[in-house]
């Protein structure tokens, strides 16, 4: 354990070398946001609730939604093994003594611990910046649900994003799908909109996976909206954490036989 | 017009060449087609949720979102298919010192930068983009005349030359500083930003920003409302002069540059 907790450590101290890639991401995050007020502005002058949402819990929403979405830094996991293994150099992890899939997890959980700070500091800039009035709740039941289902759900997106990874020791060139892959997760975790307003039958469907638990459930739960998914929520989650596990566990003896180590 | 025969058979044997480059590479063809048409679609899903709940946002309806959502799309394939990747890779031949070769050919350097990366692969999304856009004409029961189609068509291709200018001119800084990536991200969160909402529902500061000092917010608003019949003489007259401005500013800027070009590595 103690070698998964330094290099947690050294991720963590590596980017305080890459100090405007966390300025870049919270001008992301107010990108998000801008997009939330002038949209939603622009809708709620003409209603007062939109899917049982006011325009204060909507923002709100969004602010939430912008920061736990910045908070997953798992998705250059993919990308370094896709890059790695084209080029020849996925070997590091071979012939070091740690499990690769904890170093990946222990990887992202020591960027996703520097961001932390930062994202946190931002979505409060942004709150003030653009007058919002956040509607958080107080229920400390619920808070404390919310925080599990985070952390379960950016362990899901590393084990996710690993298995994206893997993808490259049989196509190489994973580019293009981990692109198609962001744009439907925004999507599907409910950053781009509050799932909510979909169709019911849809929303039944999407909970089933958990891409709805990493980022909507836990925004909602924030804002006092469905307290009633919270359990089920957590049971997904840890289901699917399971099963992908086992899956890469799989994927990774499979991929080690078919690697040649000399890339192209 | 001699001048302009030889830029475009300079222009074709440059496609002719990348194609053959491009078939090289099969699997990866219609990768930025397949990509930027799930990026469009989810956007679709997005304001199909919204509009399943109102009626309308800012004066737009169903269908006038889908005729903007399609014609941002159709700017994005024309850039991608056009000169995208040409322009994308001016920062890095100036640091390279690479910008060079391009200087010694007896051609402008800027031509041959802006088409020698044609995607050829690309250009399936301009397809999907007009089904998107005929589609959003039939939702909003638009009556489209052969003047209005003239006109969309003729904006659209004003506001290509737009989009291409801010491109160009985030990209001609390198000449002056060692990086520019940190504008490169800035201008990819106001893009972001532009390509989801009509630049009419922007007020105050942010119309400010979006139309005037980085104009992403009329590329795509301005022709959709000429196909919707929303359009204002005075809206277009703007986009227009706006085009002028940057179009003109572009090409000094880039002339500017070069003059502090050290054709030096780094």
């Amino acid at each position: 354990m103690r070698k998964y907790w330094e290099i947690a450590k050294l991720s963590f101290k590596v980017q305080i070398a890459y100090r405007f890639d966390v300025c870049m991401s919270m001008v992301a995050t107010a990108a998000s946001i801008t997009f939330a007020v002038v949209l939603w502005g622009a809708i709620f002058g003409e209603s007062e609730t939109v899917g049982g949402f006011t325009l204060d819990q909507m923002l709100t929403y969004y602010v939430l939604s912008a920061f736990l979405a910045m908070l997953d830094m798992s998705g250059g996991v993919s990308s370094e093994i896709g890059d790695r293994v084209r080029n020849g150099t996925f070997s590091k992890y071979m012939v070091v003594p740690v499990n690769t899939q904890g170093y990946f997890i222990a990887q992202s959980a020591g960027v996703t611990g520097f961001y932390l700070t930062f994202d946190l500091a931002a979505a409060v800039l942004w709150t003030f910046l653009f007058g919002i009035r956040p509607t958080l709740t107080g229920d400390v039941a619920l808070i404390f649900a919310a925080l599990t289902i985070i952390a379960l759900g950016l362990l899901f997106m590393v084990q996710f994003n690993y298995a994206l990874g893997l993808l490259a020791f049989r196509f190489l060139d994973i580019g293009p799908v981990l692109i198609i892959k962001g744009n439907l997760i925004a999507f599907l975790t409910g950053a781009l909109v509050p799932l909510s307003l979909l169709p019911d039958w849809l929303t039944a469907g999407i909970r089933l996976f958990p891409f709805y638990h990493v980022t909507y459930l836990p925004a909602m739960l924030l804002i006092g909206k469905n307290a009633g998914e919270a359990a089920l929520g957590i049971v997904t989650l840890s289901v699917w954490l399971l099963f992908i596990t086992a899956l890469n566990t799989r994927a990774y003896g499979r991929a080690q036989l078919r690697y040649d180590g000399v890339g192209i | 017009m001699s001048e302009i025969k030889r830029n475009l058979r300079f222009i074709g044997t440059l496609i002719s060449l990348r194609a053959r480059r491009l078939m090289a590479f099969r699997l990866s063809f219609f990768a930025g087609s397949i990509v930027d048409s799930s990026l469009f679609i989810t956007w679709l899903l997005m304001f199909s949720a919204i509009y399943g709940r109102v009626d309308g946002i800012g004066g737009w309806s169903r269908g006038e979102m889908t005729i903007f959502i399609g014609t941002y799309s159709l700017l994005n394939a024309l850039n991608m298919t056009l000169y995208f990747f040409g322009v994308i890779g001016l920062p890095g031949k100036i640091k390279s010192g690479d910008l060079d070769h391009y200087l010694t050919k007896p051609v402008s350097p800027l031509l041959r930068l802006t088409f020698e990366k044609v995607d050829l692969g690309s250009a399936p999304l301009i397809l999907v983009s007009v089904l998107i856009i005929l589609a959003g004409v039939a939702e909003a029961n638009v009556a489209v005349t052969l003047c209005t189609a003239l006109g969309y068509i003729a904006l659209v291709l004003c506001m290509c030359v737009l989009y291409y200018d801010l491109e160009l001119i985030l990209r001609t800084i390198p000449f002056f500083v060692i990086s520019a990536s940190s504008i490169e991200r800035l201008e990819g969160a106001a893009f972001e930003v532009c390509m989801r909402v009509p630049g009419t529902l922007f007020t105050r500061g942010f119309k400010i920003l979006f139309y005037y000092i980085a104009p992403y917010g009329v590329m795509a608003t301005v022709p959709a409302q000429v196909l919707t019949g929303m359009a204002t003489p005075g809206g277009v007259a703007q986009a227009l002069g706006i085009l002028i401005v940057f179009t003109a500013f572009s090409q000094w800027f880039f002339r500017f540059g070069l003059k502090h070009y050290k054709s030096a590595s780094s």
